[in-house]
């Protein structure tokens, strides 16, 4: 029987079809992604690097809402121009925290993973509210209901932090307590602010 | 040979002269093809060296009158090698769409299909990219135009044959395209051409 | 032609082939393309102008481009390929379709589903990762809708009257088993809100299941599924087999073997390991293999039916796609090379590809099929072929102005961002970079809405041919007719 001949049975029976498709496709991940979401050490948090404090985290938070991953990445390659431009390239050990990862796929603006401690925090809220005013011909848009809405109205933070240490994330039941405080008196800026001013340096403290 | 003119204002009596007329490869390649070939790139060494590559940023890309020569030469083989490797693609593939196999018109056709092309590189001479896109873009949709239209007419078969193989040398020059970005890029990479931090 | 042929005096028991959700899901489906593609237009024109999103949140590009890039896949695409597998599998097996009802509930339940998860990514709901962004809940409904598109699909196949499952249908199967898989093992979340959940992966890792699952959506979805579509009406209309059912075979196989391993090349030089970075990049070297293998067939099928082949628009669109698909499975290997991937990654060369092939291929194939399809389900002539060619030129010259304006900028973006001068200091500031892309981006805006344009005359012109419909049920042929489709 030659290779058409057994071909013929497989294509004649829909169970083994379908199995045979399944099992083929399945191959690549079972080799290639499997392995490494089993890596622990390609989710290892470097030393001494805390989780995000809950206003980072809701500035994250609206940091993806927004979309900003569609325009900027964070994510600098190990090439000497771009660590001339951006700064140190990313390890691994830097998004142990970042769930979803917003490495990005495209720089229709520039890349943000070093941009923390770069501009002072009005610069950014200048920015992110009316970034024509500061960058002449920048085609980012303006994000002005940023500053007309309190962080604490994104999302129920103890929840996000409750969820976030069910998958690991190392959260003490003071800093759950303490984080509506934390987020008090804040707008949706100052939080995407404070998560743009601890990317790619080590978060953790509330500023 | 048609003219310029014919093709513009009567093309299908350009390409049915085409069909008509026996030509010979060699004398087509020599008073045509290579002319064609040549044009693009002298524009280009009198542009680049009279005022600089604009790729958009704000300072224009001077290059020393060494590697613009070696660019332009490349630039010649290159659009030498794409019209020339176009035609006998074309004739491989003829007898499968029923046209004609004569490599003179292939070549003919060929050139003809190039010609609004090459007028277009007129604006290498001010070497700005987007300036040049503006004007090549309509030239190349016209030039595609040109071959859906003539391919059958000068080739010699019917209509629905033609646009199959018309379609079939368009992915052609497609794929030959980007070959030549992915090339010029992977040669950027390995530090050939400008200088670039990778 | 096929209507007429499938036609066969009808006892009274005779059960005639489910035809009308075919209908409702390629209606559904044009309308999804305007959407979609008009989305596109506005967020290309945002990029020239930034203030037309009028300071409103719902018009920021951030969110109305995740509604532009699942319009056009799962609104016009998923409802596309439905409708096209629903059709094709009757024919193919000599049934009516398994569980009609379910079918119309398919096709419903995952209109309201795109239709509901569109507006809340207009509302922010967002997972954040591409191609997935859709929250938790209507991650759930998508599997829901998707079981029941499996049971639908493969218990038509298993009452099939002729032996053989065609080739088609092995595309289609595959379709909906991987992208199954994909989805539900990439939409793994802890839910904190109705419109929040957190990934149950982290960083590094997060990122290769993503791009698993983000490649191979390309590869099994907008690929895979689209060729089911080549394989069953481009025969169809050649009017003869399919040119070789050996190379067909092993292109599928090698094909849903090798598609899979591609994904890391979206993450070169990032954080992931370096041997998964080197194994993506060779598997999508290899994956042009039976990419081109498909397309040979595809046109040789074409090439040899001349004798009898009538050129009409549908013939044309899918031709021109095929040429479209051979320059996008050849690029998208070679923007894989690490060396390529340095200068492109990143840039807008990496939006021209998407686009050679979403425009090039999908959107083309598709429009092609329609031609051929709404006026056989409608059982009358096209209502305007000469509008149906100013469509195909549209369409042509549209994709090709796209393609070219994102190669000139992802180029200079690339050559820009690297180079350095005779000091080795960077040479532009990255606003100057890009500021400079302006024209480029007006030139993409200007291709966008001639190619919309294109839509919108396909939507007139079969919105007409429906209109003058007169409805012919057809039948399935008895078990000994022949079995080629």
């Amino acid at each position: 029987m030659n290779a058409v001949g057994l071909h013929r049975k497989l294509e004649e029976n829909a169970g083994l079809l379908i199995f045979g498709i399944l099992f083929v496709s399945a191959i690549g991940g079972l080799v290639q992604v499997l392995p490494s979401v089993m890596q622990e050490s390609l989710v290892a948090p470097d030393v001494g690097r805390a989780p995000y404090g809950p206003l980072e985290l809701t500035g994250r938070d609206i940091y993806i809402r927004e979309g900003c991953s569609t325009c900027h990445s964070q994510q600098v390659r190990p090439l000497l121009a771009e660590i001339k431009r951006y700064g140190p390239y990313s390890r691994a050990g830097e998004s142990a925290y970042d769930r979803p990862f917003l490495w990005g796929s495209k720089r229709t603006g520039p890349d943000l993973h070093r941009v923390g401690g770069r501009y002072t925090d009005l610069w950014h809220r200048l920015h992110l509210l009316d970034p024509r005013s500061v960058v002449p011909n920048s085609i980012m848009p303006a994000y002005p209901w940023l500053g007309e809405r309190p962080a604490g109205a994104a999302g129920d933070i103890q929840a996000k932090m409750r969820a976030l240490k069910l998958l690991g994330h190392p959260y003490t039941e003071e800093q759950i307590a303490g984080a509506p405080e934390a987020l008090a008196g804040m707008m949706e800026v100052d939080a995407l602010v404070a998560y743009l001013q601890v990317l790619g340096v080590a978060p953790g403290g509330t500023p | 040979m048609p003219s310029i003119l014919t093709i513009i204002r009567r093309p299908t009596e350009a390409f049915e002269a085409l069909a008509r007329s026996e030509t010979d490869p060699l004398a087509v390649f020599f008073k045509q093809i290579v002319w064609l070939a040549l044009a693009p790139p002298v524009f280009a060494f009198i542009g680049a060296s009279a005022f600089g590559w604009r790729l958009g940023a704000a300072q224009p890309l001077y290059l020393s009158g060494d590697v613009l020569t070696q660019i332009s030469i490349a630039y010649f083989f290159a659009l030498l090698f794409g019209l020339v490797s176009t035609a006998f693609v074309g004739r491989w593939m003829a007898p499968t769409y029923g046209a004609s196999d004569a490599l003179g018109t292939h070549l003919a056709l060929v050139g003809v299909v190039a010609t609004p092309l090459v007028a277009g590189s007129v604006l290498h001479l001010f070497p700005h990219v987007f300036v040049n896109l503006l004007v090549l873009i309509p030239a190349l949709i016209w030039s595609i135009y040109l071959l859906y239209k003539g391919l059958p007419i000068a080739l010699g078969t019917g209509p629905e044959r033609g646009m199959l193989m018309a379609s079939s040398l368009v992915a052609y020059l497609l794929v030959g395209a980007v070959t030549l970005l992915g090339l010029t890029v992977a040669l950027w990479a390995s530090g050939i051409g400008p200088s670039i931090g990778v | 032609m096929a209507t007429a042929s499938n036609v066969t005096p009808a006892g009274p028991s005779r059960e005639s082939y489910r035809d009308r959700v075919v209908t409702a899901l390629v209606v559904f489906s044009i309308i999804w393309s305007l959407l979609g593609m008009a989305a596109g237009v506005h967020i290309a024109a945002e990029l020239v102008w930034p203030n037309l999103d009028f300071g409103q949140e719902w018009l920021s590009f951030g969110r109305l481009r995740s509604l532009h890039t699942n319009a056009v896949i799962f609104g016009f695409g998923v409802s596309a390929l439905m409708g096209t597998a629903f059709y094709s599998v009757q024919r193919t097996c000599h049934v009516p379709l398994f569980a009609p009802g379910l079918a119309w509930f398919c096709c419903f339940a995952w209109q309201i589903g795109v239709l509901g998860g569109g507006i809340s990514l207009l509302a922010g709901w967002t997972g954040g990762k591409e191609y997935a962004e859709l929250e938790w809940p209507f991650d759930i409904a998508i599997a829901v809708v998707w079981v029941c598109f499996a049971i639908v699909f493969f218990g038509t196949i298993a009452r099939r009257r002729i032996k053989p499952i065609y080739v088609s249908n092995w595309f289609y199967g595959a379709l909906i088993i991987v992208i199954a898989m994909l989805h539900i093992v990439n939409s793994l979340a802890i839910p904190v809100s109705i419109s929040k959940s957190y990934s149950l992966f982290a960083g590094a890792q997060d990122a290769i299941v993503q791009w698993w699952y983000g490649h191979n959506a390309v590869g099994f979805l907008l690929t895979g599924g689209f060729l089911g579509m080549l394989y069953y009406f481009l025969p169809k209309h050649a009017g003869r087999p399919i040119w070789s059912y050996r190379l067909s075979i092993i292109a599928f196989w090698a094909f849903t073997y090798s598609y899979i391993w591609a994904g890391p090349h979206h993450l070169h030089y990032s954080a992931i390991p370096e041997w998964v970075q080197g194994l993506g990049m060779v598997m999508s070297l290899i994956l042009l293999a039976p990419s081109w293998a498909t397309m040979v067939n595809g046109i040789m099928t074409v090439a040899g039916a001349w004798r009898k082949l009538r050129v009409d628009p549908a013939l044309k669109f899918i031709v021109l796609s095929l040429a479209f698909y051979g320059l996008a499975t050849f690029e998208g290997p070679m923007m894989s090379i690490k060396s390529v991937n340095v200068v492109s990654h990143f840039t807008d060369w990496t939006v021209g590809h998407v686009h050679s092939g979403a425009l090039g291929w999908n959107a083309m194939i598709t429009f092609g099929t329609f031609y051929f399809l709404v006026p056989r389900l409608m059982g009358t002539a096209l209502y305007s072929v000469r509008l149906a060619n100013v469509h195909f030129w549209l369409a042509l010259a549209g994709t090709m102005l796209y393609v070219l304006a994102m190669w000139g900028a992802g180029v200079s973006q690339g050559l820009l961002w690297l180079s350095l001068d005779e000091i080795g200091e960077l040479s532009f500031s990255f606003k100057d970079i890009m500021a400079s892309m302006a024209p480029y981006y007006a030139l993409r805006l200007v291709a966008g809405i001639v190619f919309l344009a294109g839509a919108a005359l396909l939507a007139y012109n079969l919105f007409m041919t429906i209109r003058g419909r007169r409805t012919v049920p057809a039948f399935p042929p008895a078990p000994d007719a022949a079995s080629q489709p």
